[in-house]
C-alpha cells in the first residue's frame, strides 16, 4: 500500500507540471449584421465576434449565407483576426430572411457551429450563386491524397491484429 | 489450466457489461445533445459524427482496463503474488492487449477529429499532420497514443519476464497517459483555469483507478476467495478515496462550467450539458449506494471467505460506471447551452 501511495504522489506531482493554459468552447457574443436585425442594404462583409480567439487555418472556418427559399449566396473565404471572423459578401437579392451559418474551430480544438439570421428590407441586385460551385471546389481541394475514413479504420484494425499476434506469440513463449 | 478456464468464463460478461454501459451512455448523451444542422455549412460524415464518440468511449474503457489490470498485482499484495501467479499472468496479458487497443483507438480518434474539423470525402495524412501541428487536442492524442504504446511495450515485457517489470511502473505510465486529453479538454473554463484543469485531471485519475480496480478485482479474483479476502479490503480503501475525489472534482468542474454564462438552475435544467451533469450525479449516487453495500454487507463475508453475491453487485456497479463514462465522453465535447 505504501508503494501505491508513492505512485499516487508521483502522479499528482506530474499534474502540476501539466497545468498549461487550457481554453473553453468558443461562443458567439456578437455579429454584424446582428442576430434578428433588419438591414436596409445588403452588407458587404459579415463579422462574427466570439468570446475567445478563433484558430486560423485554411478551410478550418467557414461562413455560408442562405437566402429566402434556400438560395445560396457567395461568401468569400473567412479571415480571422483574433476573436473576430469576417468574410466578404457579394450583393444580396430579394428582400426576406437570410441565415448566416458558421462553423469555426474553437480555441480548444472543437468545431463550433451555429447560425445568425437577419432580414433584408430593401432588395439588392445580386443573384444567387450556383449551389454546386462551392461544394465542387471543396471536394477538389480535399480529394488530393485523401483517404476515405473506412480505409483508416481498416488500417487500425490490421495494426491491432498484428499487435495482438505479437502479444500472443510472446505470451506463448513465456510459458 | 482448468483454473485459468474458470476465470475465463467470468471474464467475458463484466467486460461486455462495462462496454455496453459505456456505449449506451454515449448514445443517450448524443441524443440529448443532438443539434440541428446549420444551413449552408458542410457537416462531417455520419461515420465521423457518430463514430468519433464511440471510438472515444472505447478509448476510455481500454484506458480504464489498462489502469485496473496494472493495479491488480498491487492490490493482491507482494506476499500473495506467488500464489496468485496464474491469475496475474492472465492479467498481464490482458493488460498488454488493452494498452494496444487504447493506442489504436487514440490514432483512429485523431483521424476522425481531423475529419470533423475539415469535413470532406477523405482525410489525407498531410491533413492529420496539420491538425496535430495546429490543435492542442491533436497533440494530446499523439501523446496518448505514444504513452499507450509504451504501456503496451511494458505490458509485453511483463508478460515475458513476470513482475521484473514493477507493476507500480506500469500503473504510473498508464495513469500518466490519462492526463494529456484532460489538459486539452474544453471542460476547463477561462475562470479558475489552472484549478479546474487540475481538478479535471484528478477526476479522470480517480475514476480510472476506481473503475479499473473494481473491474480487475471482480473479473480476475471472483473465483479465488483467498485472494479476494486480501485484495477487496485494499480496493475498498482505494475506492473510498476515489469516490470522494470523483465527487468533489466532478461537482467543482460542473459548477465552474455551468455558471460561466448563466444562472445555475437555468443551466442545470435548461441545457443538455446540465442534464448530463445531473445524470452523472445520479450515477455517482447509485455507485456510492452499491459501493456502500459491498463494503458493509458483503466485505465481512468475503473476509471469512464465504460465498457472496459480490459478482452480481459488482456487475451492476460496472454497468453504472460504464454509463457515467459514456455521459462523460459526450459531456467533454458538448458546448454549454
Amino acid at each position: 500500500m505504501r508503494r501505491f501511495v508513492s505512485v499516487v504522489v508521483v502522479a499528482c506531482l506530474a499534474l502540476v507540471g501539466h497545468a498549461t493554459p487550457a481554453f473553453a468552447h468558443n461562443s458567439l457574443i456578437g455579429s454584424n449584421p446582428a442576430n434578428e436585425s433588419t438591414v436596409q442594404e445588403s452588407p458587404s462583409t459579415i463579422e462574427l465576434t466570439f468570446d475567445q480567439p478563433v484558430q486560423t487555418g485554411e478551410g478550418l472556418n467557414t461562413i455560408a449565407v442562405t437566402g429566402p427559399e434556400g438560395t445560396n449566396w457567395t461568401v468569400g473565404p473567412a479571415a480571422v483576426a483574433s476573436n473576430v471572423v469576417s468574410a466578404p459578401l457579394s450583393d444580396l437579392g430579394p428582400t426576406g430572411t437570410y441565415r448566416i451559418g458558421y462553423r469555426i474551430l474553437s480555441a480548444d480544438g472543437h468545431p463550433v457551429s451555429g447560425e445568425v439570421t437577419f432580414t433584408l428590407a430593401k432588395a439588392g441586385d445580386g443573384t444567387p450563386a450556383a449551389s454546386t460551385a462551392s461544394d465542387g471546389e471543396a471536394t477538389a481541394e480535399t480529394d488530393e491524397g485523401g483517404l476515405p475514413i473506412w480505409v483508416w479504420i481498416l488500417g487500425a484494425v490490421v495494426l491491432l491484429g498484428a499487435g495482438l499476434t505479437v502479444a500472443l506469440r510472446i505470451g506463448g513463449q513465456g510459458r | 489450466m482448468t483454473r485459468a478456464r474458470t476465470t475465463a468464463s467470468f471474464r467475458f460478461p463484466p467486460v461486455t457489461v462495462l462496454v455496453g454501459g459505456a456505449l449506451a451512455g454515449t448514445l443517450c448523451g448524443l441524443v440529448l445533445t443532438l443539434a440541428a444542422p446549420v444551413p449552408g455549412v458542410t457537416e462531417p460524415d455520419a461515420v465521423v459524427r457518430y463514430g468519433l464518440p464511440v471510438v472515444r468511449v472505447l478509448l476510455d474503457v481500454a484506458a480504464v482496463a489498462t489502469v485496473g489490470l496494472s493495479l491488480l498485482p498491487i492490490l493482491v499484495g507482494q506476499h500473495r503474488r506467488t500464489r496468485a501467479e496464474a491469475v496475474l499472468a492472465g492479467a498481464r496479458r490482458a493488460g498488454a492487449v488493452s494498452a494496444l487497443v487504447w493506442a489504436v483507438c487514440a490514432l483512429v480518434a485523431l483521424v476522425m477529429q481531423t475529419a470533423e474539423v475539415k469535413p470532406g470525402p477523405g482525410v489525407s495524412p498531410a491533413a492529420v499532420l496539420d491538425y496535430v501541428a495546429r490543435v492542442g487536442a491533436g497533440k494530446a492524442l499523439v501523446f496518448v497514443a505514444a504513452l499507450a504504446l509504451v504501456s503496451f511495450g511494458l505490458g509485453l515485457a511483463a508478460v515475458k519476464t513476470g513482475d521484473r517489470v514493477p507493476p507500480e511502473l506500469r500503473t504510473a505510465v498508464a495513469l500518466f497517459a490519462l492526463l494529456p486529453m484532460a489538459v486539452t479538454g474544453h471542460a476547463t473554463s477561462a475562470r479558475w483555469q489552472d484549478l479546474s484543469t487540475i481538478s479535471l485531471e484528478l477526476h479522470v485519475l480517480a475514476a480510472a483507478g476506481w473503475t479499473g480496480g473494481l473491474g480487475a478485482v471482480v473479473v480476475l479474483l471472483a473465483a479465488h476467495r483467498a485472494l479476494l479476502a486480501t485484495a477487496l479490503p485494499r480496493f475498498s480503501t482505494l475506492a473510498t478515496v476515489c469516490i470522494a475525489v470523483v465527487a468533489v472534482t466532478g461537482v467543482f468542474n460542473g459548477l465552474v462550467e455551468l455558471t460561466a454564462a448563466r444562472s445555475l438552475t437555468d443551466a442545470l435544467f435548461g441545457t443538455a450539458y446540465g442534464v448530463l451533469v445531473l445524470l452523472k450525479l445520479t450515477c455517482l449516487g447509485l455507485l456510492a449506494a452499491v459501493g456502500a453495500r459491498i463494503r458493509w454487507r458483503l466485505l465481512p463475508a468475503v473476509l471469512r471467505q464465504q460465498r457472496t453475491a459480490l459478482a452480481t453487485w459488482a456487475m451492476l456497479e460496472l454497468a453504472v460506471m460504464g454509463l457515467a463514462i459514456g455521459f462523460g465522453v459526450v459531456l467533454a465535447r458538448a458546448p454549454v447551452g
